[in-house]
């Protein structure tokens, strides 16, 4: 993309955190450390807990106990709008602005952040390459894009001013597979290219192996295994683990 | 949605200036009652005979709103009767004070009181004559051998201490069915046989009219009524001329000749102000205003009433709306607040704004505003909070401050439901207004005053009508300016 990118990378860590729901138990003492630079996928079920670490490093949240450290500094409320501005943040929908078009919704930061007209422009056309969204797309509301477009419109506005780190909560799981499996490909590619902190949520096993050498398994809020795919499908740390790699089904051999 | 701040501050100006600029000629107030209008006219053509430039604010409604419009100097004179004064409006006061006495009295006010003008309108007890005739009652006393008959009273009359509580108190009366009327209607339902006796007054054209028997007041129970002219005493320094041409009035209209004038307005059709000028042999000023003139005042006064409120309302209700979805327990707070404004009784609203700002344009104003506050805060409030919680989250994470995030993406995704409460507010606006003719403010409820006063359909008709036709434009105009300011992405939305 050009050297704006290099050396990029935001530290991230969870201390010691807890959280609640009135008595649901989302987070109980986690801790978790995800290095500058790196890409990392949280799995687990619904309800583990996974979405709730993405919302607490991007201070949505505040943890009922422990703290959230970036780059080594415990977050402080008066940090949390510039640290937002550090990282893109994608939800499963997108949530795409419906009353904005897609350019609108890419031009919200930049334009409060005072960037010329030009050059907005000029950034949302080469993210548009970057994720192969038609440019023609960028004119649209949401209401007319497909679910692929609009999730292709939701991670470029998340890079739009380079971000340090890209937080994606089930960025996929609402498309049909054979869009799922080219965005899928086009992800990894971008992650890689970006060099920046990269955590995906997922309850997919597959895609988490796909995107990211690191995969944290969950479970009602503590960290059941932590390490690579082999790790996981080799020595699964207890019966959920080896439960949940199982559990992803595999086509029988043909006879 | 930049240019929404000039255009409410437009609207606020165009409906508020016109107000300032009145010009203050001396101001004659009437109540509602056809005796008093004409009194009111009579006084105003007098005045102008005799040089001074004066207007006639008629029909403002009931007694108190006339005294305390005189008090506070809202008007300079109107029509009220020593019976009034002295069970009503002071305390402490003989029944049969005399007018000596009365001028005494009111003195420390700033008020001043003409001579009797000749007449006597006191309270008196009416029956349908066959009906009087069949049960034989002859006079007020007779009623207490029929204890169930039905009474219907103005309401005035049901709470006044001179009306029916000290009347049943003085005759020892039995009747339990009671209720409360319009004087207007109460003639229509005695005649109708939909209430037995009613109260009335002894100058009112409608008695031969309707065939009714009054029954002589045999414990001299009522008070005299001698009809006068009160003033403010202030106009004897800044118009003498004024006050000269009320005292010529005293002593020449007896009640033959009050009697004659209202059956000229109330059962003949004829205008107020020709009788008036009949009866002190001059003349109206030439050319009545034709339909579309009246009409087009009507619809400026009516039109000014509604933007100014609702400009004024949306200044308050839309900050607080967004208050209250932000914090719910003062939310919550603040909607019950406005919801209990609802509850007031409009007719009760305009007169409780007479006290704290008179009345007029203003005092309508200000209770409209407070009517339109529920629906906009209401709507701002629903709309803010119906706003879907990923599209908050997704906002709050962007790094958005908060004030650009309600701007650019909270109010535009509230703003279907926003216009929806200010439409609500506008239409209920246009309807409630035509209450505000009986605090002076002008509007297509004069119009309708006048008509149920006069009994004319014709002329409640030039009111409502209007009324209703301003009901749907209004109603149109918001939908168009709805699809003008609802953003296009939102309604591709709601099309799917």
């Amino acid at each position: 993309m050009g050297a704006a990118e290099v050396g990029g990378g935001i530290r991230f860590a969870l201390d010691g955190a807890s959280k609640r729901y009135g008595k649901v138990v989302a987070l109980q003492r986690i801790d978790l450390a995800f290095a500058a630079g790196s890409t990392t996928a949280l799995i687990g079920s619904s309800g583990s807990g996974k979405s709730t670490v993405l919302r607490l490093l991007l201070g949505l949240e505040r943890s009922d106990s422990g703290c959230v450290r970036v780059d080594g500094r415990a977050l402080q409320p008066a940090d949390i709008l510039a640290l937002r501005r550090r990282v893109g943040y994608v939800i499963q929908d997108g949530g795409l602005f419906p009353h904005l078009t897609a350019m609108g919704n890419l031009g919200l930061l930049p334009q409060h952040l005072g960037w010329a007209p030009q050059r907005i422009r000029e950034r949302a056309q080469a993210l548009a390459q970057l994720t192969r969204l038609p440019s023609d797309a960028l004119a649209r509301y949401p209401a007319e894009l497909s679910g692929g477009q609009r999730q292709r419109v939701a991670l470029m506005r998340a890079l739009m001013v380079d971000p340090d780190a890209l937080l994606l909560d089930e960025p996929l799981g609402a498309l049909d597979p054979i869009v799922r499996h080219e965005l899928q490909e086009q992800l990894q590619r971008i992650f890689g290219e970006l060099g920046k902190t990269v955590i995906v949520v997922t309850h997919d096993l597959a895609e988490a192996a796909w995107f990211a050498p690191r995969l944290v398994l969950l479970r009602r809020g503590a960290v059941v295994q932590d390490g690579s795919y082999a790790d996981l499908r080799d020595r699964p740390a207890d019966d959920f683990a080896r439960q949940f790699v199982q559990a992803q089904r595999t086509l029988p051999a043909t006879p | 949605m930049t240019g929404m701040p000039a255009r409410i501050a437009i609207v606020l100006l165009a409906g508020l200036l016109p107000v300032l600029a009145i010009a203050q000629p001396v101001r004659i107030g009437s109540k509602q009652f056809t005796e008093s209008v004409i009194l009111g006219e009579i006084a105003r053509l007098a005045a102008r005979d005799a040089g001074v430039q004066a207007v006639h604010e008629r029909e403002l409604g009931g007694t108190r709103i006339l005294w305390k419009a005189l008090q506070q100097g809202d008007i300079d004179a109107y029509p009220e009767y020593t019976g009034t004064l002295t069970h009503e409006l002071l305390q402490d006061v003989p029944a049969d004070a005399d007018i000596a006495t009365l001028r005494a009295r009111l003195k420390p006010l700033g008020i001043g009181i003409t001579d009797p003008l000749g007449f006597d309108n006191t309270y008196a007890i009416g029956m349908r004559q066959d009906e009087a005739a069949r049960l034989d009652i002859r006079r007020i006393s007779d009623l207490r051998a029929h204890p169930s008959l039905r009474l219907g009273f103005s309401n005035e009359f049901m709470d006044r201490g001179d009306g029916w509580p000290g009347l049943r108190r003085a005759y020892a009366l039995p009747q339990t069915k009671v209720s409360g009327l319009d004087h207007v209607l109460s003639y229509r339902a005695v005649a109708s046989g939909a209430v037995d006796a009613i109260d009335l007054y002894s100058t009112d054209a409608e008695i031969p009219y309707y065939h009714l028997r009054t029954l002589p007041d045999d414990r001299h129970y009522f008070p005299r009524y001698q009809a006068v002219f009160l003033y403010r005493l202030a106009l004897e320094r800044d118009e003498p001329a004024f006050v000269a041409a009320l005292r010529r009035l005293a002593g020449r209209i007896d009640e033959q000749a009050m009697r004659t004038m209202n059956a000229a307005v109330k059962l003949d059709g004829r205008r107020d102000s020709a009788v008036a000028a009949d009866f002190l042999g001059t003349r109206v000023e030439a050319g009545r205003r034709g339909l579309w003139q009246r009409l087009r005042q009507r619809s400026v006064e009516h039109i000014e009433l509604v933007a100014s409120s609702l400009g004024l309302a949306l200044a308050l209700a839309i900050p607080l709306g967004i208050v209250a979805a932000r914090r719910r327990r003062l939310g919550t707070l603040v909607i019950a607040a406005t919801g209990v404004l609802q509850t007031v009784p409009s007719l009760a609203m305009f007169v409780f704004m007479i006290p704290l700002l008179g009345i007029g344009t203003w005092p309508a104003v200000a209770a409209l505003f407070l009517y339109s506050l529920l629906p906009i805060v209401r709507n701002t409030h629903a709309g803010l909070v119906g706003i879907a919680p990923e599209l908050m989250e997704s906002a709050a994470a962007l790094g958005l401050p908060r004030r650009v995030r309600l701007r650019r993406i909270e109010l535009p995704l509230a703003m279907r439901s926003i216009l929806a409460g200010i439409k609500t507010a506008a239409v209920i606006n246009v309807g409630t207004a035509t209450l505000a003719a009986l605090i002076g403010a002008g509007g297509y409820g004069q119009p309708i005053l006048t008509g149920i006063r006069l009994d004319s359909i014709p002329l409640i008709l030039e009111g409502a009508i209007p009324a209703a036709v301003l009901a749907l434009l209004v109603q149109g105009l918001f939908e168009l300016v709805e699809r003008w300011l609802t953003p296009r992405g939102l309604r591709l939305q709601a099309r799917q």
